[in-house]
């Protein structure tokens, strides 16, 4: 256990010599600022066109958080599926490429040490896009008065979302060689998972089953709303609980099998 | 130091090792040797615990790669066939790393770096980044993170390969003094270089179709003027039939 800070610390030292990881952050980063520069223009228009209409009670009901701060926060939950992937493809397949999982696996770690390090290291990296994230409704704050609390939330459920996906990041890593392959593998398997809620509410317009309602809670998105809503409930955390611990010990089985096979 | 006991690797019907069992004690060098595809690179992979055997055991250091697998690991040093690098480290950086996986005790670490470093004569690219070095010295760098940690067992996937003469006597005598210094250290080393078998090991261990089929002193084997190459080329002309293979054949054929 005491080994896992330095798989985690060489793992995130080689992502910031990589291009890859400066990469991502300037994207991402870009990203947000577009989106966040689209809500706040799109924010003032409807001010202004309701302040022309005089609807009053439009006007009492808009705020930032609901118009501005939660709209912009799913947007950039939807880009993680792209950004996260590109992050984690690495982390075991480019141990296997270089010949390292050879150094690894014959040393004292254990499969564990080896697993938790990596994600340890991915995680390390959603919060720092969370960090660079919060950074925009914080600019908000300077000019009006959104919700504290609300803000957090969304930006809770954010860097929740990253950690379940760079979970599954890991997973498809540790099944490949190839990082375009730990790549795709990713991303379809977040695609899967984000569009899952749209295929439940589909199969519910005849009457909800419980296959339904399955889906529906296999999904991410009905997760991550509720909490971008402000509502922090234990059923949403451990569902992005449930779904970074399955994600590990599915990898830590896929590193342990090149022992048993 | 080393003790193979019946070590078997199976995937399936292939048969890769079938009951190798052999002895290497402190102050050895062993050749390992046998044409591609006889299961050096399993036998190895097996006593250091890279994969377990399918049947067998072996004991490292008197540790059971089983039941004592940490400690067993603990007491290895392996260079693989590709050295084991991340070519975006510097090799400072790498040994460090190593030392520190390889459960080196902190106020150990420095000192340890410093003499693997300084016996694979490293000293001008310490600062260097692992993926600018030349082969050969990528090599030096292998075998470097190999002895480190000061394992009593060394296990070496031809570590001769792709270098230039040069840098193949220098590695050869590295070898040589690790394992007669103390005489505390034993060497497994494949290759398919007899000349380099007869520079710097005392036993041969011949491996043909996952089968051990000669085990013997170099001297006793080169003994009355034979040359390494016929006892080679007579060892592995036969064919050696795995009883697994035998029975997989006899189904085919039913």
């Amino acid at each position: 256990m005491k080994r896992i800070p330095t798989v985690a610390a060489r793992e995130l030292s080689s992502l910031f010599v990589s291009p890859v990881a400066y990469v991502v952050l300037t994207l991402y980063a870009l990203l947000a600022g577009f989106f966040f520069l689209l809500g706040v223009v799109s924010f003032v228009e409807t001010l202004r066109q309701a302040q022309a209409f005089q609807a009053f009670d439009f006007l009492q009901q808009m705020n930032l958080n609901d118009t501005l701060i939660t709209p912009f926060f799913g947007s950039m939950s939807v880009v993680l599926i792209f950004v996260i992937p590109g992050i984690t493809m690495g982390l075991f397949s480019s141990e296997k490429a270089n010949g390292t999982d050879e150094l690894l696996l014959t040393s004292p770690l254990t499969v564990w040490d080896i697993v938790l390090g990596k994600y340890l290291a991915a995680a390390a990296f959603v919060l720092i896009l969370g960090a660079l994230l919060g950074f925009f409704p914080a600019m908000l704050f300077r000019y009006g008065d959104p919700e504290l609390a609300k803000t957090l939330a969304g930006l809770l459920g954010i860097v929740l979302t990253g950690l379940a996906y760079a979970a599954v990041g890991c997973f498809a890593s540790s099944v490949t060689r190839s990082q375009i392959i730990a790549f795709i593998l990713a991303f379809v398997i977040l695609l899967l998972l984000l569009i899952m809620g749209a295929v439940a509410e589909l199969g519910a317009m005849g009457n909800a089953g419980w296959l339904e309602g399955f889906l529906g809670y296999l999904s991410v998105g009905e997760h991550f709303e509720n909490l971008a809503a402000g509502l922090v409930d234990t059923a949403d955390l451990s569902y992005f609980f449930v779904v970074i611990a399955v994600s590990l010990l599915l990898s830590k089985a896929a590193v342990e099998s090149v022992r048993w096979r | 130091m080393i003790e193979a006991r019946g070590l078997s690797k199976r995937y399936g019907d292939f048969v890769a090792v079938e009951d190798v069992s052999f002895q290497v004690g402190g102050g050895e060098v062993v050749g390992f040797l046998g044409p591609n595809g006889a299961g050096k690179t399993t036998t190895m992979r097996m006593l250091t615990g890279f994969m377990p055997p399918t049947d067998g055991t072996a004991l490292i250091a008197h540790h059971d790669i089983f039941a004592e697998a940490q400690a067993a690991r603990r007491s290895v040093g392996y260079l693989p066939e590709t050295p084991p690098l991340y070519p975006e480290m510097d090799v400072d950086g790498y040994l460090r790393y190593v030392v520190t996986i390889q459960d080196v005790p902190r106020s150990q670490r420095r000192a340890a770096v410093d003499r693997a470093v300084e016996r694979c004569g490293l000293g001008e690219v310490r600062r260097r980044l692992i993926g600018a070095l030349s082969k050969g010295y990528r090599q030096r760098v292998g075998l470097a993170g190999a002895i480190v940690h000061g394992p009593p067992v060394l296990i070496l996937d031809e570590p001769t390969v792709g270098l230039d003469p040069i840098q193949i006597q220098e590695i050869r005598a590295l070898i040589k003094e690790l394992a007669t210094t103390g005489r505390d250290h034993a060497v497994i080393l494949s290759t398919h270089i007899l000349a380099e078998v007869e520079a710097i090991c005392g036993r041969v261990i011949l491996i043909h179709q996952g089968q051990k089929v000669e085990d013997a002193p170099l001297a006793e084997l080169t003994a009355g003027g034979r040359k390494l190459e016929e006892i080679f080329a007579h060892a592995t002309a036969r064919d050696v039939v795995a009883p697994g293979e035998a029975t997989a054949r006899a189904e085919g054929s039913a």
